[in-house]
């Protein structure tokens, strides 16, 4: 038993960060998306996308946990979220993809070429990720799905829908015809939200993801919600350092803030905070990795744990550095946004504890 | 990452679960439960520390010298798994195994680890601890009872509280003064004491449970043999620190998260039967998130404490690690707790004796001691300021 991360995995994250850090603009004030696309060149130089895929397809061949310093990497740098999902869609591919589709997708996705956005979240369903208004009928696909981050610069996209008897993932060309990507007016620009409308878009069968699978959909799930979660808590881990940094630094009554308990004491909350969340986070990528029994379970509560971490994180943040915390020109405001298109990805935090809940009840009657 | 464990770990869990399945009386945890008489539960508790000695499963870290087994931590937290799938009874001696006899072990002198390491792992000798006073709490260091050296004896006069286990309890180890001129860190010393030594009284304490678990302990003109102190004269305060830190560390909270896990599987329990107008309290959208958020984090205190374990494992120093895992896990069992009681609604108020009351009144009972929690083993102010200025660098 061991609860680390080796070198490798360690030292793969700090240098995802480190290209991060080299585009300052990623986590200056303004939010923008000039940098995304020389940030998305650099880590695929660098190999981000090959480290999932298959050496038969040209990558690497690691597992999920061996990426979940570097997805805190993404979330701490605030790198777009289109990154994070490719991945997640790539570790869908590899579970989920028949040999043909493995081989088609893979090595374009290894190469860094094709970028997969996540198309799941819709209105009109509350906060339930499953359940696809967005309907496939007679091989046509029909519907609007919100908030897809980066659909707009994606090759493809990963539908989340459903036939009459069941939900299906469907891989969907982003320049398909039939497919009107727009994007939205919303809390972070730099997330690069979309909403994305089907109108009868051609979907042959050879396109869809794990058809026939019943548990398709929550590989799905659990791989997104545990990748969200790891990013969550690479804001957490931001807010904590940050906040640290300036109580040391400013201040107040002739003394630095941070030695008042007041504030001493709430950067330490924050710290045991981020050490419960990671922990949970860090579970999670060992149980996708491993398929572990409570794989569902562990996902759905890093997902609402560690979302919820973040978002306080932030508060907590700005309340600590104050007047200039509220300033648009200090940015934290950048984290408290990202935070919540964390959030509200992959399903909510209420929705998330209440499968912890269903899954825990249900092990308790097969027990 | 690696979550599996050896063969060898899976044959030590199994000993331990086959042990198990003697060992506790036939129907335990269905039909059969701990005594509800006060009393009669610690001696049932006793009991429990005896038997687990016979089987060799107390103090199964320890080295095999002193009786032990030389347990890994993995195997220590088998051991806690194992504890909680059977529900098995809490270890009375605690503070004895996991305080007293890991402080010996450290520091103590050859003849002291011959001495008193044997009748702990027995369950023979059951310890208490002498370390707050009336004017002592958060502030330790300023602890006044003295102790005068006299030939080859201590003499100490002083009043220690909150000993908890006491009134059960055949030794104290303390913290006293020995040099009263010398600065209030430099000047203490750490000494065994035997609890039925002329001049020690005992007041029983009662707690805002009912209960009678701590003490107020009071020392006149107590002799302790000179051989009983640890380490060197006014060497006690960095002694002291050895003995918080296995206090606060991921053991104690591993242990304590397996009598958690129960608590809440017992909620679960009530929720999935308790009828409701539509049905059960464990089909409430309210409840379950509240049940959900306390699963969670009744996991995470596991999940915490093996971080813990495997940074320790790969040679870290024991540091301000255990006042992160002491803060987490004391704030979320009380946030656990009053989760359950929400859930409860009206029956809540209801204690054990009554009829109507859900789970023999447990919650009520667990929602009062765990107030308990953020207090003791260094308030949670301490532990905010040993990370804050430890572990996050922020000045004093």
């Amino acid at each position: 038993m061991n609860f680390l991360f080796n070198e490798e995995q360690t030292s793969l994250g700090e240098t995802v960060g480190q290209v991060l850090a080299d585009h300052a603009a990623l986590t200056g004030p303004d939010p923008s998306r000039g940098s995304d696309a020389e940030v998305w060149a650099a880590l695929a130089e660098l190999g981000l996308f090959s480290l999932l895929v298959a050496e038969e397809h040209g990558g690497v061949g690691l597992g999920l946990v061996d990426l979940a310093p570097t997805i805190e990497a993404l979330g701490a740098g605030l790198a777009p979220p289109l990154i994070a999902s490719t991945l997640v869609a790539t570790e869908a591919v590899n579970r989920l993809g028949d040999a043909e589709q493995r081989a088609q997708l893979l090595p374009g996705i290894a190469a860094g070429e094709t970028a997969i956005a996540i198309a799941s979240a819709e209105l009109g369903r509350g906060n339930d990720p499953v359940f696809a208004e967005c309907g496939l009928h007679d091989g046509r696909l029909t519907g609007r799905k919100i908030a897809v981050a980066g659909a707009d610069v994606a090759q493809m996209l990963l539908v989340v829908t459903r036939t009459q008897s069941a939900p299906v993932l469907a891989l969907v060309p982003t320049d398909a015809p039939g497919v009107t990507i727009e994007p939205h007016a919303d809390i972070d620009p730099s997330a690069g939200l979309c909403r994305v409308t089907f109108d009868n878009v051609a979907v042959a069968s050879a396109q869809l993801l794990g058809e026939g699978s019943p548990g398709a959909l929550d590989t799905l799930i659990d791989l997104g919600a545990t990748a969200q979660s790891g990013m969550a808590m690479g804001i957490a881990e931001v807010m904590l350092k940050r906040s640290v940094a300036y109580a040391c630094e400013r201040e107040q009554f002739g003394k630095p803030i941070g030695s008042f308990q007041a504030i001493k004491h709430r950067c330490a909350d924050l710290a045991v905070a981020v050490e419960a969340g990671k922990a949970t986070s860090h579970y999670a990528f060992w149980a996708c990795s491993e398929d572990a029994e409570d794989r569902a379970s562990a996902a759905s509560a890093a997902k609402a744990y560690c979302g919820e971490i973040a978002c306080n994180a932030c508060n907590d943040a700005i309340q600590i550095h104050g007047g200039m915390g509220f300033t648009w020109e200090l940015g934290l405001h950048r984290f408290l946004r990202r935070a919540q298109v964390i959030e509200h990805a992959v399903g909510s935090r209420a929705w998330h504890y209440e499968r912890v809940v269903a899954e825990t009840l249900a092990a308790r009657e097969v027990a | 990452m690696d979550f599996t464990y050896t063969d060898e770990e899976h044959r030590f869990r199994l000993e331990l679960r086959a042990w198990l399945a003697t060992a506790l009386p036939e129907g335990w945890g269905e039909t059969v439960f701990e005594p509800e008489d006060e009393e009669e539960r610690y001696l049932f508790r006793r009991d429990w520390d005896k038997k687990l000695s016979s089987g060799r499963w107390a103090g199964i870290n320890w080295p095999v010298e002193y009786g032990g087994r030389g347990a890994t931590l993995v195997e220590r937290g088998i051991f806690a798994e194992e504890m909680a799938r059977a529900k098995a009874p809490e270890s009375l001696n605690i503070i004895g195994h996991n305080l007293a006899g890991t402080t010996i072990l450290h520091h103590g002198s050859q003849a002291q680890k011959d001495r008193f390491l044997p009748p702990i792992i027995a369950n023979e000798e059951f310890w208490c601890q002498g370390f707050s006073e009336p004017n002592a709490g958060s502030d330790l260091a300023s602890v006044r009872t003295k102790a005068v050296r006299k030939g080859d004896k201590y003499v100490v006069n002083g009043q220690k509280i909150w000993t908890s286990y006491a009134q059960y309890s055949q030794w104290c180890f303390a913290l006293v003064r020995t040099d009263p001129d010398a600065p209030k860190h430099k000047g203490l010393s750490f000494l065994l004491i035997d609890m039925s030594s002329p001049g020690i009284s005992i007041r029983p304490l009662r707690q805002i449970s009912g209960e009678s678990e701590f003490n107020e302990t009071f020392f006149e003109d107590v002799e302790v043999p000179v051989e009983n102190l640890v380490g060197q004269e006014n060497d006690g305060w960095r002694i002291a620190m050895t003995t918080l830190a296995y206090e606060r560390g991921p053991e104690d909270c591993l242990g304590r998260q397996v009598r958690f896990k129960q608590e809440l599987e017992k909620l679960l329990e009530v929720c999935a039967a308790e009828p409701t107008a539509n049905g059960v309290l464990a089909d409430d959208p309210v409840v379950r998130q509240k049940l959900g958020r306390s699963i969670v984090e009744v996991e995470a205190m596991r999940l915490v404490a093996l971080k813990s374990f495997s940074r320790i494992l790969a040679g870290d120093e024991r540091g301000p690690d255990a006042s992160v895992i002491k803060l987490y896990w004391s704030h979320a069992a009380q946030r656990m707790n009053e989760a359950a009681l929400d859930i409860l609604g009206p029956a809540a108020v209801l204690s054990e004796g009554d009829d109507d009351a859900m789970a023999g009144g447990r919650f009520q009972t667990s929602f009062l001691q765990s107030k308990a929690f953020s207090i003791y083993s260094g308030s949670s102010e301490i532990q905010r300021n040993i990370i804050g200025e430890r572990m996050l660098g922020l000045p004093r």
